[in-house]
């Protein structure tokens, strides 16, 4: 019997892993399992909405499912400890030969500093699940923003942020971005966009292209501050070169003010019974101060684990944690391995390598007797299946908005309905 | 005829095309794919004609796996002379760079004097079009081509 691997999360760590096996070992008989009822986590919730092009991997991951024997196994919760979930991994792992982590690190880094708790502040995390209308969001009240944001970090995720809080209302075309979401933002009127990082603006971590196409939009202006601080940068550096590219735009009629500034690190937010109303910043050696008034902040610092898979225990204690190997017949890949570093194809790679560690551990492995899914699909009887997913995705596809190219499910209770072929839903 | 695909891909997207078109004219033709990380410009048997497929990543850089390829080719004075090659770009038109990887390569192999066959054509991922619904075509087109090209001589 060929051995039998469990792949946890089915985004693009997941799906890269289940590739790059079945290029090394195509008689390998791979499930990816999910905690929702749909495939490609990151793709469908994280990528941003107006991104079509970075999401189009998801064709690649389709394939896995269609023709390479792959098979989706959604809505089982796999959980360790505390944290509930349907099954443990411990339980899993006695039902496959191999099961491999890919499920990422879905939670807001925290700024850790005064004021956090007030309210008009917002992870990055969170506000992109809620505007990719991942099933989470859905019993959470919507996103609000106030006419005065201000971005905490300039990493690509606080670009795709900007760009989607400053374009107009009609610049979603060809996007899944709901017209629910839009239509907030157009009504916050939000005249104001502070984007704030520690570091000088040529040391960045934004991509300059990100940069570039917030400035494509209609009816901003630019302001760049703290350019100073990249005095000694080279000439030809592509941040401070994508920088200055906005910095010539200044309409008159501008709707709203991008300021970028560079160098500053978070100290406090403030606020008045509760709310939000500021954010001070310093200089990293505390010789100026500045004070930015806010209704909203947005942190886009980073992401961290969610605990849910006793990860820190599992990365300590790991064989080697360089090639995924946690312990005998547990792997990790992508972020759940590495940490929040990388985008979608240095996560390729990293899943190519750990798939290689894997075939080279499954040669020197006795033949299966394990029971695979089959344990799976008797002991649960609302698994979605990627069949499942073909009926969901038709469906989003077909009763799409106007300007759209699909209009998300955003239950999970809608999703299950479909998915199930449940007529009544469950209570 | 005998033809190489040499990709240069960063997603993955530009692998998948190249096994794609693989599969769709394999029969008819005696088709080899490489990754362009696995191949040196010394390696180019410049009487087969060469299919480059080639994304662009980051700032309109070329993708991960054809950069060893490129900076060799760069820092080389390899003669490419014969060599017939054509090729076809992956990009995201959301971007400004859309199309500059393929561009930047089929700059390189006609400085180093191989001769491109047919225009090179850019698949859109924002685009309706499906990478190989533009691709296939285009193949059949640049292998007509390179077919009367070789009957002429």
């Amino acid at each position: 019997m060929p051995h039998k691997i469990a792949i946890l999360g089915a985004g693009p760590s997941g799906c890269y892993l289940a590739q790059s096996l079945l290029k090394l070992d195509d008689a390998l008989e791979v499930d990816i399992i999910d905690r929702l009822p749909v495939p490609y986590g990151l793709v469908r919730y994280g990528v941003a909405p107006d991104h079509q092009g970075t999401k189009g991997v998801a064709r690649q991951f389709a394939r896995l499912f269609e023709r390479q024997g792959v098979t989706f196994i959604g809505n089982l919760d796999v959980c360790t400890g505390d944290h509930g979930g349907e099954i443990t991994l411990a339980e899993l792992r006695e039902l496959y030969d191999v099961v491999v982590l890919a499920t990422g690190l879905p939670t807001d880094q925290k700024l850790g500093i005064e004021g956090e708790e007030l309210d008009g502040v917002i992870g990055s995390g969170a506000l992109t699940r809620a505007w990719n209308d991942h099933p989470d969001s859905h019993d959470l009240p919507p996103a609000e923003t106030g006419k005065t944001v201000t971005v905490i970090g300039n990493g690509n995720v606080a670009m795709d942020i900007v760009r989607i809080l400053s374009k107009g209302e009609g610049e979603f075309e060809g996007s899944d971005f709901g017209t629910h979401h839009a239509e907030r933002i157009a009504a916050a009127g939000i005249e104001w966009i502070e984007v704030i990082g520690r570091s000088p603006a040529h040391m960045a971590k934004f991509d300059p292209v990100m940069v570039k196409e917030i400035g494509k939009s209609a009816g901003l202006r630019f302001e760049i501050a703290d350019l100073q601080l990249s005095a000694g940068a080279e000439a030809d550096n592509t941040r401070l070169q994508a920088l200055a590219t906005l910095a010539g735009i200044a309409p008159d009629d501008a709707r709203c003010t991008v300021s970028f500034r560079f160098g500053w690190s978070p100290v406090r937010l403030v606020g008045a019974g509760g709310k939000l109303t500021g954010a001070h910043f310093t200089r990293a050696d505390g010789s100026e101060a500045l004070d930015l008034p806010s209704d909203t902040v947005i942190t886009a610092i980073g992401f961290c684990d969610d605990a849910r898979l006793g990860r820190a225990e599992l990365v300590a204690g790991a064989t080697d944690i360089d090639s995924g190997r946690l312990a005998p017949g547990l792997y990790a890949a992508g972020w759940f391995r590495r940490g929040p570093r990388g985008t979608i194809p240095e996560n390729r790679a990293d899943s190519q390598a750990v798939a290689a560690a894997i075939v080279e551990d499954l040669a020197s492995l006795a033949a299966s007797d394990k029971p695979g899914r089959a344990a799976l699909q008797a002991r649960f009887d609302r698994l979605t299946d990627y069949a499942a997913w073909q009926r969901i995705d038709e469906h989003e596809r077909a009763t799409v908005s106007e300007g759209r190219v699909r209009s998300k499910l955003r239950s999970r209770r809608d999703m299950l309905a479909l998915a199930l072929n449940e007529t009544e839903t469950p209570s | 005829m005998k033809i190489t695909i040499l990709y240069g891909t960063e997603t993955g997207n530009t692998e998948m095309l190249s096994e794609d078109l693989e599969s769709e004219f394999g029969s008819d033709h005696e088709i080899e794919v490489k990754n362009l990380s696995d191949v040196a410009p010394e390696d180019l048997d410049l009487t087969v004609f060469h299919v480059f497929l080639c994304s662009s990543y980051g700032d309109g850089e070329l993708p991960a796996s054809a950069k060893p390829f490129a900076e060799a080719l760069g820092a080389s004075d390899a003669d490419l002379s014969g060599l017939r090659f054509a090729i076809f770009g992956l990009g995201d038109s959301d971007y400004e760079t859309f199309g500059h990887g393929s561009e930047q390569l089929a700059d390189m192999l006609v400085k180093h004097k191989a001769q491109q066959v047919g225009p090179r054509l850019i698949h859109d991922a924002q685009g309706g079009d499906l990478a190989e619904d533009l691709a296939f075509p285009w193949f059949e087109e640049r292998v007509a081509e390179v077919e009367a090209l070789s009957d002429a001589a």
